[in-house]
């Protein structure tokens, strides 16, 4: 599988509609996160892929050609669904089994895999036992247990703890560069913005917007911060008064001044702080891929 | 059946070995089954006539209540661990997936009642032991029936605390209160209700049923002398479709349910 696309999707629950037209693109190696408030459309766009709603409208296509969500297409994904449990009475490891068993995946295998997820410790107790964390890890080893060609997860950092999610980002990392394809529902946009390569944004069942982080931040137009570094206080006020008039939010704090521009005021900004002998540093801040998305949201609203 | 139901399969039976309320009522049944046999054994002359008819009494209202237990569960604790998504992501049918889940929870069921029967039948005397035989298939029936029950109460509701309940209600409902329904309609109407309703209307209640036939099986055709004469029970192939049906719709009407839900998980 090399490109998995959904086209005018369209699913109503009764007068809801949960999605309108919407359109969503995988390619090879790439990374898309879905990002939207709660009640966006995007666990139904999940549960479309999965089989578990059929669309009133729109098609499944993968590798450019038309298909069904059967069983043939099932056995090529993986899916994390947000919050995970499993059956409380089980050990970590016989859980994993059951999905080995399921998926066709050598025995030998799940130890591995328990292993890399950091659960080999607690891999024969009972799941009862587990933190919200150690069962998100669970989960996650056993989303990829098959190797999927399609990873599809929902909430993946939830309850993560640090190791937990170094172990998300090699994943994430793995997939992309053997080519495979990733699918992240998520609200965690900070965390994740470095590791993606197109973001949907999801809005009352409608694709806002769908592109890479750094079209995003252009197409919200915001504010680029730009950190002068100084040798005195006296240098930073004398600096601050030049940059006002070129920049805005002109703050001096310390031996630094911070300034506001516009990503086109940024390169003559970077230039007059070049000329000035008393500059000994620059620091250059992009606005979070957060703000975007809530400057997105509020121009939707 | 596919590789993920028969993987599906073996995870039930093992998660329900292991669960704690399955493993508590089985153990309650074993020892009251036991008691049974043991009290019968000292009763010595009578000890094959009192067997069948206590164990009938103590099957009747405790298998259908492990079997409810067993499957109220099956699909709403699985919505409710949000892994119901996860294992509809596998190459599974919504209909293999509730077939496999009751598939696996029989097995579990048989195993309970194996224990039962099987602690009954070690304190039982030779002459005990037939009566004990002659229990065991319909024991299964009876179990099995309920369990469809509770599957498909598992597949109608959204939290297990109210298939709980359901269940628990189900369980009064088959159990005690369907034969008083009976009995006040026949104290109501003066007993003007014909003696056939009467005996279709026991015997279209699994708990009915089995006791039905296990009285006849025991206490052989005397037990009906102070019926009419022309009062019809279920022939044999009316009987097996009465099983039959409490067995396989539950289970089939909760697949549909399953795929008639689009809107949650």
């Amino acid at each position: 599988m090399k490109s998995v696309a959904l086209s005018n999707v369209s699913v109503r629950f009764g007068k809801l509609a949960a999605l309108t037209d919407v359109n969503v693109a995988v390619g090879e190696g790439q990374a898309v996160m879905l990002v939207g408030p709660n009640g966006a459309g995007k666990s139904t766009l999940i549960r479309v892929l999965l089989g578990l709603v059929s669309p009133d409208s729109g098609a499944l296509s993968v590798d450019g050609a038309a298909r069904r969500v059967d069983n043939r297409f099932k056995q090529q994904l993986g899916y994390l669904p947000e919050a995970v449990a499993f059956a409380d009475n089980l050990t970590g490891r016989q859980v994993a089994l059951f999905f080995a068993r399921a998926r066709g995946v050598p025995k030998s295998q799940v130890d591995a895999m328990l292993e890399r997820v950091g659960l080999s410790h607690a891999a024969r107790r009972a799941v009862r036992g587990y933190s919200r964390g150690m069962r998100q890890r669970l989960g996650l080893g056993i989303a990829i247990l098959a190797q999927p060609a399609l990873l599809i997860l929902d909430e993946p950092t939830g309850g993560l703890d640090q190791e937990g999610l170094t172990v998300l980002w090699s994943v994430l990392a793995e997939w992309r560069s053997q080519g495979r394809l990733l699918l992240v529902a998520t609200h965690d946009i900070a965390l994740m913005e470095r590791r993606i390569d197109r973001v949907c944004v999801f809005s009352a069942g409608r694709v806002l917007a769908d592109a890479t982080p750094a079209e995003l931040r252009a197409r919200a137009g915001l504010a680029v911060k730009v950190v002068f570094s100084v040798a005195t206080e006296v240098e930073a006020r004398a600096l601050a008064d030049g940059l006002r008039g070129r920049a805005h939010d002109v703050v001096v704090e310390g031996e630094a001044v911070s300034a506001g521009v516009t990503p086109a005021e940024l390169l003559p900004l970077l230039e007059l702080g070049a000329g000035s002998s008393a500059v000994r540093g620059v620091r250059v801040i992009e606005p979070g891929l957060d703000d975007v998305y809530e400057r997105l949201l509020g121009g939707a609203a | 059946m596919g590789r993920v139901a028969r993987a599906l399969v073996l995870h039930e039976l093992l998660e329900r070995t292991r669960d704690r309320w399955v493993v508590v009522v089985s153990v309650v049944f074993a020892l009251l089954a036991s008691g049974v046999s043991l009290y019968a054994r000292s009763a010595e002359a009578s000890a094959e006539r009192l067997t069948g008819p206590s164990l009938v009494t103590l099957v009747g209202l405790v298998v259908p209540l492990i079997a409810l237990v067993l499957g109220h569960d099956a699909i709403v604790g699985e919505r409710e661990r949000n892994t119901l998504g996860l294992l509809l992501s596998l190459p599974i049918s919504k209909l293999e997936l509730v077939m496999a889940k009751f598939v696996g929870r029989c097995l579990a069921l048989c195993l309970a009642l194996a224990i039962g029967l099987g602690a009954a039948l070690a304190f039982a005397e030779p002459v005990q032991r037939s009566v004990l035989a002659a229990l065991i298939v319909p024991t299964i029936l009876l179990g099995v029936a309920f369990l469809a029950i509770g599957v498909l109460v598992s597949a109608t509701t959204r939290r297990q605390i109210t298939a709980a309940s359901i269940v628990v209600v189900i369980w009064f409902l088959f159990v005690f209160f369907y034969d008083l329904g009976i009995l006040g309609v026949l104290v109501i109407t003066d007993g003007q209700v014909s003696t056939n309703i009467v005996a279709g209307l026991v015997s279209a209640n699994p708990a009915g049923l089995f006791r039905v036939e296990m009285m006849l099986r025991f206490l052989g055709p005397g037990m009906l002398d102070n019926l009419p004469s022309n009062v019809e029970l279920p022939t044999r192939l009316g009987s097996a479709a009465i099983w039959a049906g409490w067995i396989a719709l539950p289970p089939l009407v909760s697949a549909l349910l399953l795929r008639l839900e689009r809107g949650k998980r």
